[in-house]
């Protein structure tokens, strides 16, 4: 009897290193292969999406902390202003600020050439707008069609449209206002760089780029951004 | 039969649920222990079957052939030497001996059972 508990006893550590062993051999399911840069990469994005929720916060914080304060008669105040701040988020409100001016207009060669004038294709709109969204907190107004987080670039009929509303044939005007001048620049200086300007040289148009200004307005969206799944509550809920 | 089997799989489950992982470094000397141990554990099984078994050799060699198996390897990684393969060999032959042996001896005892119960029938 001593002799099978013994045994039982040894079996159940053979048994506990073997499952130990197992589990090490087995840890590493995924091999990480990534280098230090590409740690240090992933290090920093988590890095801003901290900061840029730390800064939502403290916004958030802010707004509870005016509703908290504000006299009976000031709540309207700071609710119609809440929803102006909404407004000019979603881009429903003209803006006016630093920014650059961009003339698209159909490039020399093409005129010398005689190559008929054509739409900018969806494709490269979009391609700009991606291009220029590298840069955080800009507005963007494409032909007087404001740009926001709703906005469609696409083919209606065969017409490049932006909201729904159709791009003019160029020559037209693309706005971007950054939130101050400094940034301004720093867009102008990164676009000039930009290959963006050889996939429209390609297609015949020329970005000319104006230097950064004071004072260049866009207008906000026209038309209501759809609801389709937000409801209000009733009064008093 | 039934309590070393019982034994068996609750240190296995044990293991798996209590998730304890080892460091890369120490992967070979828990390697080593594991085979020193079932080498001895086959050798106790063995020495069972022939009738030579005896508690102390049985409870020593387990604990003491894993401490200097892990030795060895831990010598092996400071003088530079894979000494460990040399302990992995040393354990691999024994093992597959002593597997041999219980095999015979287990046939030995099927046959003579088969004998004793043949010339029963007859």
């Amino acid at each position: 009897m001593r002799r099978k508990w013994m045994f039982s006893i040894i079996l159940l550590i053979v048994g506990f290193m073997v499952a130990v062993q197992y589990n090490t051999v087995q840890q590493p399911a995924e091999r990480d292969t990534r280098d230090i840069w590409a740690i240090r990469n992933e290090l920093a994005k988590e890095r801003k999406l901290h900061n840029d929720l730390l800064t939502e916060v403290r916004g958030l914080d802010d707004t509870l902390a005016k509703y908290e304060t504000s006299e009976e008669g000031e709540a309207g105040q700071a609710l119609a202003d809440t929803v102006r701040d909404l407004h000019e988020q979603a881009g429903m409100s003209d803006k006016t600020g630093p920014g650059i001016v961009i003339d698209v207009i159909p490039s020399d060669e093409s005129i010398a050439l005689g190559t008929p004038l054509h739409e900018v294709s969806p494709e490269l709109l979009t391609r700009f707008v991606n291009e220029a969204n590298r840069f955080k907190d800009i507005d963007m107004e494409i032909d007087g069609k404001r740009i926001t987080a709703l906005s469609a670039i696409r083919d209606i009929n065969g017409e490049t449209t932006v909201n729904g509303l159709p791009v003019e044939l160029p020559p037209f005007q693309i706005k971007i206002i950054s939130s101050d001048l400094k940034n301004s620049e720093k867009l102008y200086n990164f676009l000039q760089s930009s290959s963006i300007l050889d996939d429209f040289y390609l297609d015949d148009f020329v970005l000319e780029i104006s230097e950064p200004a004071d004072g260049i307005s866009i207008s906000g969206r026209t038309d209501q951004p759809g609801n389709r799944f937000l409801k209000e509550l009733p009064k008093g809920g | 039969m039934w309590l070393p089997i019982l034994g068996l799989i609750l240190g296995v489950s044990l293991g798996f649920l209590s998730d304890i992982q080892i460091p890369q470094e120490y992967g070979n000397y828990l390697s080593i222990a594991v085979l020193a141990a079932l080498d001895t554990l086959l050798g106790g099984i063995r020495a069972h079957l022939q009738r030579v078994y005896d508690d102390l050799v049985f409870i020593t060699g387990f604990f003491f052939n894993i401490l200097l198996a892990a030795a060895l390897a831990f010598l092996g990684v400071h003088l530079g030497v894979d000494l460990y393969l040399a302990a992995i060999f040393a354990f691999g032959v024994r093992l597959f001996q002593n597997l041999a042996v219980i095999r015979r001896v287990l046939l030995t005892k099927w046959s003579e059972i088969r004998k004793v119960s043949e010339t029963n029938n007859s």
